[in-house]
């Protein structure tokens, strides 16, 4: 039982981080449309900003940790800026920005790949190496903060969605661009805010992932499947929806590892094994989207 | 005059509205039905119905005899209804001609692997030749190998009507065809109409614009909140007190 | 004209490298359809590709059996997951497609990883050759005359298609579903079929190569290959025969002449090359080409 527990709380980290990715995608998809491949490649850039200023300069934390999503924001911003952004303005159909995405995917990993060196480069824990017992209960230090933050950063989001007015807007155009742009909303700021905040919700989730996994360059896919596995899961309709995902496509990946009677390797199948299996079944995933 | 499409009690409900109630009209061959009413009369709504668009609440549709509600479109389609969008809707990636081909989908006989072999060619030839004929009919003739992105508005809507030709039709539904069309254009539109029905195709014509449907139609069907208010002769509908009171303020029709 | 394709491919007995071109055009062909031609966006074209090339070798010496039976269970094995994915996506918006797919590629590469003793794990299977067909060695030269052959061959099926009511019918669903419909056009059923059909092609392709180096390896079958196939129907330019030749032959050959320059990031020249084709000329080269010769 202390065994189910431990696993638990690391599952629920890891889920976390998931749901951060699954997070990532909606913030783009909901005013867009847009489905983006490139966060997990933007995840990837989070671990290793963590790298550089955490570990190289050895920044302290929290100000190494807001430089590196600062940076991660304008990343995203731009990539709008300079790559979605002339598409949806000439009119292209909505496929051209996802496949040029696709080739952004392979440009950020590119670009790593060659200013640094191959190896996985280390990243250090946010509140250093140690472990927390709440009873039968416990993890890392990492594992909490990562659970911590996380459900500050859903919370937020949530809040942002449902009761700000901004928030709404978000939603107005989604559900029809024209009319939003009738009633006064600017929508080339909201594309350019929801990729910038995209970028940073990934980025959030590669640098709360990577004490654990360093940093290197091919994390970026396996991340973004497993983020879209989350969504899929969760449905596309509610923030929370990702969150869920997440945790149930962690504690499945953990429980195929630990007790199912076949090799580790597998355990990476579990994604794409639930993914195909949700596809299939249940498309819409298992939160009903409001209204 | 035989009936082609006979509607009985046609009915569609969107949760707590009702779009379409109880509705009845026949259609026969070689006859143009036009359907009027204000907005919202759920003239579009009846027209998606009979096209496989949406399912109905109730009611029955029938075909030549047979039941219409539950096929999927291109079942409906295959059967020998075909139908033009209010908003046109061109195949953008191809040439006139092929867009009108594709109209003609179901009146291909080879198989896959026949054509793998090399035997299409034949058929690929007459059909050609039926759909350059089409779009000859329509007037498009000298836009026949020309990028649909090159057509003007009121020529897309001659497209519509050529592709849904295509298909060897004998029930026609023409979603308000005239919409955007200048008087010109109206008039070879309203000549182009009557030529098919002349081919024996019935006609069912959705229409906002009482100059260019009362002169044109047979027969006329007033709807209004969704259920059937007047259905005559053209002239008898003009004059019917419930019509006039319908789109009293907003077009009343020329006396 | 088949025949003279052949001769004249036949005529230049270049090497290894040609093959790997030429089958690499095959793919692109097959590829081309089903996303430039019917609009679909897959993933899973070199998992296909994979799919063909081990199981030819493990139908062939791990199970033993006659060559033109081996050759006809690969065939089904592709088709029957081609099919497993296609028909539920064909329902669904596309990009639930392009996800299953990505998932499906993915998952072959675990599953080829762990296979242990059947697919020979994370090292592959090596060391065995074509066996004789009627009596013939078909070694060398010859082997690359039967490539030719499939690239010809690929080509003419799906060139046929397209000029029939299928490749309009394909189109039709790409350019606008709900009006193709409305023609009669079975929206679901032709993304199944160009999908399946596409997907065996690959399959074909790929027992085709098992014997080229004589080995089978996971790396070989990935995602980063399945991207560059995509990358090289984009540039080239989607939808077009030509383009996808054109694509293809361009982005295999770019890096042997950019290694000397750029060293080991070609990749990052194809990710740059991709996105700036999008951008600007989205019909790709053949669009280029197109509009010099209108002028």
């Amino acid at each position: 039982m202390q065994d189910f527990f431990e696993l638990a709380v690391g599952a629920a980290a890891s889920g976390c981080v998931y749901g951060l990715i699954g997070l990532a995608y909606l913030l783009v998809l909901r005013p867009t449309g847009i489905i983006n491949f490139a966060v997990g490649e933007w995840a990837m850039l989070g671990a290793f900003g963590g790298f550089v200023l955490l570990t190289k300069y050895e920044w302290p934390y929290p100000l190494g940790m807001v430089v590196a999503l600062g940076i991660l924001f304008v990343i995203g911003g731009s990539t709008e800026r300079i790559v979605v952004r002339p598409l949806v303005e000439k009119g292209a159909p909505l496929l051209a920005p996802i496949l040029a995405l696709l080739g952004m995917v392979v440009v950020y990993r590119e670009t790593i790949s060659s200013v640094f060196p191959p190896d996985p480069m280390p990243v250090p824990y946010a509140l250093g190496m140690g472990r927390l017992e709440f009873g039968p209960v416990g993890g890392t230090y990492q594992s909490f903060f990562t659970i911590g933050v996380t459900l500050a950063v859903f919370t937020g989001a949530w809040f942002f969605f449902e009761r700000t007015l901004a928030g709404r807007a978000f939603e107005a155009v989604a559900l029809h661009r024209r009319a939003a742009a009738l009633m006064g909303i600017n929508l080339s700021r909201v594309m350019a805010l929801s990729f910038g905040a995209g970028a940073v919700v990934a980025g959030l989730g590669g640098l709360l992932v990577a004490p654990n996994t360093s940093a290197y360059y091919l994390m970026g896919v396996p991340l973004a499947i497993q983020g879209f596995t989350a969504l899929v899961i969760g449905g596309v309709g509610r923030v929370e929806g990702a969150l869920l995902g997440g945790l149930l496509l962690a504690l499945a990946e953990q429980l195929t590892v630990r007790y199912a009677p076949i090799p580790s390797g597998y355990a990476q199948g579990v994604p794409l094994v639930l993914l195909m299996v949700f596809l299939l079944l249940r498309p819409t995933g298992l939160l009903k989207a409001k209204g | 005059m035989n009936p082609i499409l006979e509607v009985r009690g046609l009915t569609k409900r969107f949760g707590g509205l009702t779009a379409v109630h109880d509705l009845d009209f026949d259609v026969c061959e070689g006859e143009i039905l036009g359907m009027i009413g204000p907005n919202g009369a759920g003239k579009s709504t009846t027209f998606n119905l009979i096209a496989g668009t949406y399912p109905a609440t109730a009611g029955d549709v029938r075909y030549a005899g047979d039941r219409l509600l539950g096929l999927p479109a291109h079942r409906i389609a295959a059967r020998g209804v075909m139908r033009t969008f209010q908003h046109n809707r061109p195949f953008a990636g191809m040439r006139v001609v092929d867009n009108v081909l594709v109209g003609a989908h179901t009146r291909f006989r080879r198989r896959l692997w026949s054509i793998v072999l090399g035997g299409a060619r034949e058929e690929e030839r007459r059909q050609r030749g039926r759909a350059l004929e089409l779009v000859q009919f329509v007037g498009l003739g000298e836009h026949a190998q020309a990028d649909v992105g090159t057509l003007s508005f009121g020529q897309g809507r001659l497209l519509e009507i050529a592709r849904a030709l295509a298909g060897e039709p004998r029930l026609i539904l023409l979603d308000e065809p005239a919409a955007g069309l200048t008087p010109a254009e109206c008039a070879r539109l309203a000549q182009i109409i009557r030529g098919i029905a002349a081919r024996g195709i019935a006609v069912l014509l959705i229409e906002h614009d009482m100059h260019f449907l009362l002169p044109l139609a047979h027969r006329v069907v007033v709807l209004n909140f969704g259920a059937k208010i007047a259905d005559g002769l053209p002239a008898e509908v003009r004059a019917h007190p419930a019509v006039m009171n319908a789109y009293l303020g907003s077009h009343a029709p020329a006396a | 004209m088949v025949l003279a394709g052949a001769a004249f491919f036949m005529g230049d007995y270049h090497n290894d490298v040609y093959r790997k071109l030429l089958l690499w055009v095959t793919l692109a062909l097959g590829y081309n359809f089903l996303f430039g031609i019917c609009g679909q966006v897959a993933f899973s074209h070199f998992a296909f590709y994979g799919m063909g090339a081990y199981s030819i070798v493990i139908f062939l010496f791990q199970f033993h059996l006659p060559l033109p039976i081996a050759v006809i269970c690969g065939i089904a094995l592709c088709v029957l997951f081609a099919l497993a994915v296609a028909i539920p996506s064909a329902r669904l918006e596309g990009f639930y497609l392009a996800l299953a797919t990505l998932a499906l590629g993915q998952l072959f590469i675990v599953v080829l990883n762990e296979g242990g003793e059947i697919t020979g794990g994370t090292g592959g299977i090596a060391n065995y050759r074509l066996p004789e067909i009627f009596g013939l060695r078909l070694r060398g030269p010859w082997y690359t005359a039967v490539i030719a052959l499939l690239v010809v061959a690929t080509y003419a099926v799906l060139a046929r298609l397209d000029r029939s009511w299928f490749g309009r019918a394909c189109r039709a669903v790409r350019d606008n579903p709900e009006a193709a419909a409305a023609m009669g056009v079975d929206v679901a059923r032709t993304k199944v079929i160009a999908f399946t059909l596409t997907s065996a092609l690959a399959g074909v392709a790929g027992m085709v190569y098992a014997f080229v180096d004589n080995t089978v390896n996971p790396p070989i079958f990935g995602i980063d290959n399945a991207f560059l196939l995509l990358f090289m129907v984009i540039v080239g330019g989607a939808g077009r025969h030509a383009g996808a030749v054109i694509g293809a032959t361009l982005l295999f050959l770019l890096p042997f002449w950019l290694s000397p320059i750029v060293g080991h990031h070609q990749a990052l020249v194809f990710g740059v090359l991709v996105v700036l084709a999008i951008l600007l000329q989205p019909a790709g080269l053949v669009g280029i080409y197109d509009r010099l010769v209108r002028r």
